[in-house]
Parts: structure tokens; sequence; C-alpha cells
């Protein structure tokens, strides 16, 4: 049997990955429609190798989608900005004009039993809490962003304070980044 | 994204999906599938080999469509997931319930 992993979303105003410091900013209407293509101009100029085929701009879309959906609800008048930088590693700092993921710590609660859950193999109870469900989801809602995201950002995965501002870093191995 | 559907007698259909799963088009796509199981779909193949991109949206869109099934005693099984949709997968810990037939053996 694998060992039980449970991660945490983790709240820490101080920590240095919201440090901006030498990182580049670009701010974006809240437009869901132009989620992906915020992505793509952000990764313009990105290694090949941080790609990892599409799953780089995979997961900074879903940290764009957060930002632009449940922060920003889709009101273009709110601006999103994300700080990146990628030489070495994949970095980003997103904070949208939001109230702030309220929901943290119940995600947290989820995510615990969803994966004690699955370490348990008791696939019935995994496939009824598969998808979270907080006061504001909606059908197509689910955490599953959440969920892959703290395994993909294996450097660190933070929320400030407010919560409404999120600091991730992901770090190749075998990668040669500039 | 495109998909297309094969009714197979009793229940069964194949469904190839092409293009990107994303949060753009993973609503209509579930919502296509949901109505088929609806009007009695009961064993859904899904040949993911040409899927080029899955998001969370498109996670949610297999979940919805695996316990729509499991409500009525249905199952679900892929095969072809492969490349960075199957990463999407792995890391979102749902490929033990997707009936996983592996990357290969894909029909052309």
């Amino acid at each position: 049997m694998k060992p039980l992993v449970i991660r945490k979303l983790i709240v820490d105003e101080r920590n240095e990955l919201f440090d901006a410091q030498g990182m580049r900013l670009a701010v974006f209407p809240s437009v869901y429609e132009k989620i992906r293509d915020y992505a793509a101009e952000i990764l313009a100029d990105c290694p090949s190798a941080f790609r990892e085929g599409s799953l780089l701009e995979q997961q900074l879309s879903e940290i764009l989608k957060n930002g632009i959906k449940h922060g920003n609800r889709r009101d273009p008048r709110k601006k999103l900005r994300v700080w990146y930088d990628l030489r070495k590693r994949a970095r980003f700092i997103v904070e949208d004009e939001g109230e702030g993921f309220a929901e943290l710590d119940a995600w947290n609660d989820f995510y615990r039993r969803r994966q004690t859950a699955l370490h348990e193999e008791d696939f019935d109870a995994f496939l009824a809490m598969a998808s979270y469900r907080g006061p504001r989801s909606d059908e197509e809602d689910g955490g599953n962003s959440l969920v892959a995201a703290l395994e993909y950002w294996n450097g660190g995965m933070i929320y400030n304070a407010a919560r409404n501002k999120v600091g991730v870093v992901r770090w190749f191995t075998g990668g040669s980044g500039t | 994204m495109e998909w297309t559907v094969a009714e197979q007698g009793e229940g069964g259909v194949e469904i190839r999906i092409k293009g990107d799963c994303d949060l753009y088009h993973a609503p209509a796509f579930a919502r296509d599938i949901l109505a088929g199981i609806e009007r009695g779909w009961r064993s859904v193949r899904v040949d993911a080999a040409e899927l080029a991109y899955l998001d969370s949206t498109g996670v949610g869109a297999f979940i919805r469509i695996l316990q729509a099934l499991k409500s009525r005693g249905g199952r679900l099984s892929t095969r072809g997931l492969r490349g960075s949709p199957r990463r999407v997968i792995e890391m979102s810990n749902i490929i033990a319930l997707l009936g996983d037939e592996g990357a290969g053996e894909v029909r052309r």
C-alpha cells in the first residue's frame, strides 16, 4: 500500500514566495474567455524544458482561473496581477481583487478526507467526495485544480493572510533553465 | 475539442475525444455525455488517444460522468491517456477510478 500523503494549503503572509523582487509583472482584466491566452502570453519566452508538454500552461491557467472566476467573479473591471520568473524554475505570484479564499480550511479538511479514503481503498467514499463543493461552487467546480496543484508546485504553494494572493514555485530536475 | 460517439448496443458506447478538454469545452462535453447516460448508456469507454490537453474542468467532467454511471450501476473505462492529460489525471488522484486500460493499444 502506498503511504498516506496529505498536503495542505498554507497561509503565510511573510513567506519568501511573496518576494517579487526581480520578477516581471503582467496585469490582466478578468476576462474568463482569455485565461488560456493570458497563460500563453506569460509563457511566451518559457524554456521548453519547463513546459513538460502542456503541463505548465495548464497549471498556470488553473491559478489564473481561480483568481478570475472565484476571486474577481469574472468582473473585467477587476485586475489580475501576475508576477513571474522563469529563470532556473517556474515561479509565480497571482493576486486578485476579491475577498479571499474563505473556504481554505474547509478545503484542507475535504482533501484530508479524500486522501484518507483513497489510502484505505474505499473507492465508493472517495468517489462520493471526489469533488469539493463550497458555498459558491458551481457544477463545474470540484477542487480538482488544487489537488493537482499541491503535487505540481513542488517548491510550495502559499496564500497571503487575505487569501487573495498565492505564490507558487516548481523546480525542475534535469531541466536547463536560462 | 471534438468527440464522436459510437453506440454499440445494450447501453454500451465508445467515445473518441480529440483536442482540448478545457474550461471552455469540457462543460458541453459533460452535458452531452450525461444526457446520454440519462437516455440509458451504462458502459462508456473513452478513447483519449487524441486528447491533447486536459484541465481541472475536464477532470471534473470525467468525475461527473463517473458518478452518474456508478449511481446507475454502470461503468466507465478509458484508454489511450498519455502525456500531459495523463499526468493531470494522475495528479488529481483519479486514475484508479477511470478503468484505465493504459496508454497503448490504441485503435486507429
